[in-house]
């Protein structure tokens, strides 16, 4: 995918978006604000990013030839072709948790790095999962603490503790409105501080003090529930404070001139998956490039999911289990899957910041919930990366494990990379202690 | 005490259709489909479950008497550890309704808030255990603004709660008899003076501000909206463990109205009369004869059977031509509507869910069922034709496509609703690292039930497939959306089976085990404790659901004698005290 091209797929893209709402299409949507505005040198903020996908790939071909810096793509990394330079993709690792429960053990495996907390019949996450780990070091000074998004509807996985989890956004216009929408300030917007963020500041606590008297009368859990609960009001009236102040300034934040429509209803009951997240990662990226958050993760399909692909005979999850043979039906999802993630690099690439682009700033982690998808295996664990961390992290290789290592040495990795200033990632088994040194610049 | 009913408890089979089991979506939102406890609920533990099978079929006919399933202990008399107080968040559903009951029907409502995951299979056990997420904050932040904005910008919707004329921008008496009288119905509780006064200098100094007092007062409302008095049910019990009357009118209200207490229950909890039986089981009459207890209790079997999905059912067009978006929330209707008519309409016996040829039908429902539209427009009533085997609950649109794949049926899905959903037994997931590929169709293995067969005969297989799958083959004359066909890949479809030692050859007969089932009767009740009180069944209060059950079996199966019947007992009258140390 050359980038050309990319920019004219982007534009016929947002024509059909802009014919729904009957607007001129006269403006490119983005790159009219990108395009020679590069601001020559200064230091931007690291930015991490996650790109998921449910149900796995097919570790025989997925996995590239050759180590280091020579290596070749391999048949399901094809899509990748046009960032082979700004991703490294490490194979082998292995995500160590018990696999209890098919898809959910190795989705909590591989984000949390801490095993699926089973009770009864319900399960869910034991610990944060990484982009939460990374938001609580880095979202601290943005409008939004972090973003979530995803194409397919679902409640995505990110969890800021074991009992809280943070809902996706994944209709394009609400992920708009959220960032974009009222309380928005474009870099040289002279706008006069609207007096109803400092009441809305004291109506927030006011209804921290009620939490905190509730507190009170409740058992252990609900306090602890309470104590959440206030947290996050707590934080959004820092976020209110951040937005009565200047907002950054920089360079290649722009206000999109035009929204995304309000619904991508499936089409012939097939559900848009690669409209709504290829909208969705162009808004991501500018949220970025605005400085509103510095943590951006797309759920793109979760584990288990039943997506009725383009060109697929049934559903995503049921044909991992039921296709004979090769799967070349699977297989040719996990290359629409790949055709997203490079897209969403892309995304990032595409917006000039200094002398580079924004994606040098990023730390861009892609995984799944299980390696093959037929058998919910977690070894020979799939993980791209992306980005070069502001110069932490080595970009174009193929790192590959040969003693099985905990998948978490990525994560740690990252989080060094970011600055955060982590002892180890992970917990039991999967903990790690060490970084991935081969990938580090 | 284990949960009975799966033969595959401890080391279970591969699955064949892994589709089924597994979690889809961790921290229960989807199909979360186990709702036993591991201490949970078993027959065993009945009394008298030697005859208990027989003895619902006498109750059911003859109306309770005759039945012979052993004396009824006073509920008062039914060992009952009790359990902790709850708090739940109110679920998307119970929000609008209570904006609406506060500010009127013309309300816009915001349609986006916190999600309400499952937990068991129910939204009503998820909200008492997750934490609001910081998404959450700012979605339940910007509804309670938008919905300010709304009532004091509207002078409809204003004069509504704004009784008084104020005297000047910042006037703080008038704010305080609008904010107290406010209050009262949205936190389900008088509020202290020093709460409506908090909220007073919070809408006076915001009014100062704005120069307007209708502003003002909006951030008012937006604090009462937002607060955790709101969002939360919170309960409270007094020393002797009952349940306090404010937590009691809000219990009863929210099962039966799925929202807060009117003024006339607030009245009530506010004379302390409702710790008077007759009192409360007067509130309760009086609700339930109230056209709003068809919302309780349409909102009660949706989160139970999870019909919520419904709005995201997604079935490949070229496979099923009827597919589209009106199909899922049509079946929803029909099947919400079906429950209506049977619980409220005809006060019938339950068990006729499951073989009821009444229904209700839109045109587009008749398409798919194959018969006259009733109406022009909207829903109307059908008598199913006798010919084909579509009867009850599990013929209807909404199980058999939830219950299913994108393009085909499932078996192993159907199997898994009417094992967890309807007698609530335990259907754990499939192990991981095997390969669980079942055969494509070919000319010798045409049928679903012919690609399961090496699956099933397997034994290692067929320990927890043999638990699901011949359930769910009898209804393979249902194709993946609902529509009735008598051959699979041009062969004649077998629908013969055994549930629990009662043979059937077909869906038909197939309905009728598992109407007379023995735990059909005690799985509604079980489900509705854990819906009404947001506890799974534990040890400590197994014994008041199997008596809760017993007498919904002893009197004839009525769901309104049952709510009734839980809502004067223990169990929902009751909590335990002194909450340190609480789980």
């Amino acid at each position: 995918m050359s980038g050309r091209h990319r920019w004219v797929s982007r534009r016929a893209l947002l024509k059909g978006v802009l014919a729904g709402a009957a607007v001129s299409v006269g403006l490119p949507w983005l790159e009219l604000f990108w395009d020679g505005k590069a601001r020559a040198g200064g230091l931007f903020p690291k930015r991490f990013g996650l790109f998921f996908w449910g149900n796995g790939v097919h570790p025989a071909r997925w996995v590239p030839q050759g180590e280091g810096a020579a290596w070749a793509l391999s048949e399901q990394l094809a899509p990748l072709a046009g960032v082979k330079d700004v991703i490294t993709v490490v194979s082998g690792m292995e995500v160590k948790v018990p696999n209890a429960i098919p898809h959910a053990s190795g989705a909590a495996g591989i984000l949390s790095g801490a095993a699926l907390r089973v009770e009864g019949e319900d399960n869910g996450f034991a610990a944060a999962s990484v982009d939460q780990v990374v938001a609580a070091a880095i979202g601290q000074d943005t409008r939004f603490r972090s973003i979530e998004y995803g194409a397919e509807p679902g409640s995505g996985l990110s969890y800021s503790s074991a009992s809280s989890r943070n809902p996706v956004e994944s209709s394009p216009y609400q992920l708009f409105d959220r960032v974009f929408g009222a309380g928005f300030r474009a870099p040289g917007e002279v706008a006069q501080v609207d007096p109803r963020l400092a009441l809305r500041r004291s109506v927030l606590d006011a209804v921290r003090e009620d939490a905190a008297a509730l507190q009170a009368q409740v058992g252990a859990a609900d306090r602890a529930r309470l104590d959440q609960h206030m947290t996050s009001i707590r934080a959004l009236e820092l976020r209110l404070a951040r937005l009565e102040q200047d907002p950054p300034a920089l360079a290649a934040c722009a206000r999109p001139l035009a929204a995304p429509l309000a619904d991508y209803p499936p089409v012939d009951g097939r559900a848009q998956v690669s409209a709504k997240n290829r909208i969705m990662c162009d808004l991501g990226a500018l949220a970025l490039a605005c400085d509103q958050a510095r943590v951006l993760s797309n759920f793109m399909t979760s584990p288990v999911n039943n997506i009725l692909f383009p060109g697929a005979t049934a559903g995503h999850h049921q044909l991992t289990h039921d296709e004979p043979g090769d799967q070349p039906q699977v297989h040719a999802i996990v290359l629409q899957v790949m055709e997203e993630l490079a897209y969403m690099v892309e995304a990032l690439r595409a917006v000039p910041e200094g002398e580079g682009t924004l994606l040098d700033s990023c730390a861009l982690l892609a995984t799944s919930d299980v390696s093959y998808g037929r058998t919910h295996s977690l070894d020979e664990f799939p993980i791209i990366l992306a980005g070069g961390a502001g110069g932490a992290l080595r970009q174009g290789l193929h790192y590959r494990s040969t003693t099985r290592e905990s998948a978490s040495k990525v994560h740690l990795t990252l989080l060094r990379a970011l600055g955060v200033p982590a002892a180890s990632f992970g917990e039991g088994a999967s903990a790690a202690y060490d970084t991935l040194s081969a990938i580090e610049a | 005490m284990l949960a009975l009913g799966s033969p595959c408890l401890g080391g279970c089979a591969p699955a064949q259709d892994p589709t089924a089991a597994e979690t889809p979506d961790l921290g229960a939102q989807d199909i979360s489909s186990n709702d036993l406890s591991s201490e949970g609920l078993s027959p065993d533990d009945l009394s008298g479950q030697d005859t208990a099978d027989e003895g619902a079929q006498d109750a059911a006919d003859g109306g309770g008497d005759g039945g012979p399933p052993g004396p009824l202990l006073p509920l008062d008399e039914v060992v009952y550890v009790r359990q902790p107080p709850v708090m739940r968040r109110l679920t998307a559903q119970q929000y609008g309704n209570a904006l609406r009951d506060v500010f009127g029907e013309d309300v816009v409502v915001p349609a986006r808030l916190e999600p309400d995951g499952r937990v068991g299979g129910m939204k009503a056990l998820g909200v008492a255990q997750a934490a609001v997420s910081g998404r959450g904050v700012e979605l339940y932040e910007a509804a309670a603004l938008e919905v300010a904005a709304q009532v004091m910008g509207d002078p409809q919707l204003r004069a509504r709660v704004v009784r008084c004329a104020p005297t000047g921008v910042a006037d703080e008496g008038c704010m305080g008899e609008v904010l107290g009288a406010l209050g009262r119905r949205l936190w389900r509780r008088p509020l202290t003076a020093e709460e409506v006064d908090k909220l007073v200098r919070l809408s006076a100094g915001a009014a100062d501000t704005l120069g307007s007092f209708e502003e003002g007062l909006g951030f008012g409302v937006a604090a009462l909206l937002q607060s955790p008095w709101f969002l939360y049910r919170v309960e409270a019990g007094d020393a002797q463990g009952r349940l306090d009357a404010w937590s009691l009118a809000s219990r009863l209200s929210f099962l039966l109205w799925d929202t807060g207490p009117d003024e006339a229950l607030l009245v009530a909890a506010q004379a302390g009369e409702l710790s008077t039986e007759a009192v409360l089981l007067g509130q309760a009459q009086r609700l339930l004869a109230d056209p709003r207890a068809r919302v309780g209790v349409r909102a009660f079997f949706s989160d139970l059977y999870e019909l919520d999905r419904l709005d995201e059912l997604t079935k490949a067009s070229e496979v099923f031509p009827h597919m589209s978006d009106e199909v899922g929330p049509s079946a929803r209707e029909e099947t919400l509507r079906g429950i209506e008519d049977l619980v409220f309409d005809e006060r019938g016996d339950w068990r006729q869910i499951m073989t009821r040829r009444k229904t209700f039908l839109n045109r587009k429902l008749a398409a798919i069922y194959n018969v006259q539209a009733p109406a022009r427009e909207g829903f109307g009533e059908v008598e199913l034709p006798l010919e084909v085997p579509r009867r009850g609950l599990l013929g209807q649109v909404s199980v058999l496509a939830l219950s299913a794949h994108p393009v085909s049926t499932s078996a192993t899905l159907r199997g898994v609703f009417v094992r967890t959903k309807l007698l609530c037994q335990v259907v754990p997931p499939p192990p991981a690292g095997l390969d669980t590929s079942i055969p494509e169709a070919t000319g010798e293995a045409p049928t679903l039930r012919d690609r399961l067969r090496e699956h099933l005969e397997s034994p290692y297989c067929a320990s927890c497939h043999g638990f699901t799958d011949p359930v769910g083959l009898a209804l393979e004359p249902f194709d993946g959306i609902g529509r009735y066909r008598t051959r699979d890949h041009d062969v004649l479809i077998d629908g013969s089976g055994e549930l629990d030692g009662r043979a059937f050859d077909g869906p038909q007969q197939m309905y009728e085990a598992v109407r007379d089932h023995e735990r059909f009767g005690l799985c509604l009740a079980q489900k509705l404790y854990q819906y009404a009180t947001a506890h799974e069944v534990v040890a400590g209060g197994a014994p008041m659901v199997e008596a809760l059950g017993a007498r919904f079996v002893a009197g004839g199966h009525d769901v309104q004698g049952l709510l009734l019947t839980l809502i004067a007992s223990p169990a929902f009258r009751e909590v335990s005290t002194g909450q340190e140390g609480q789980p």
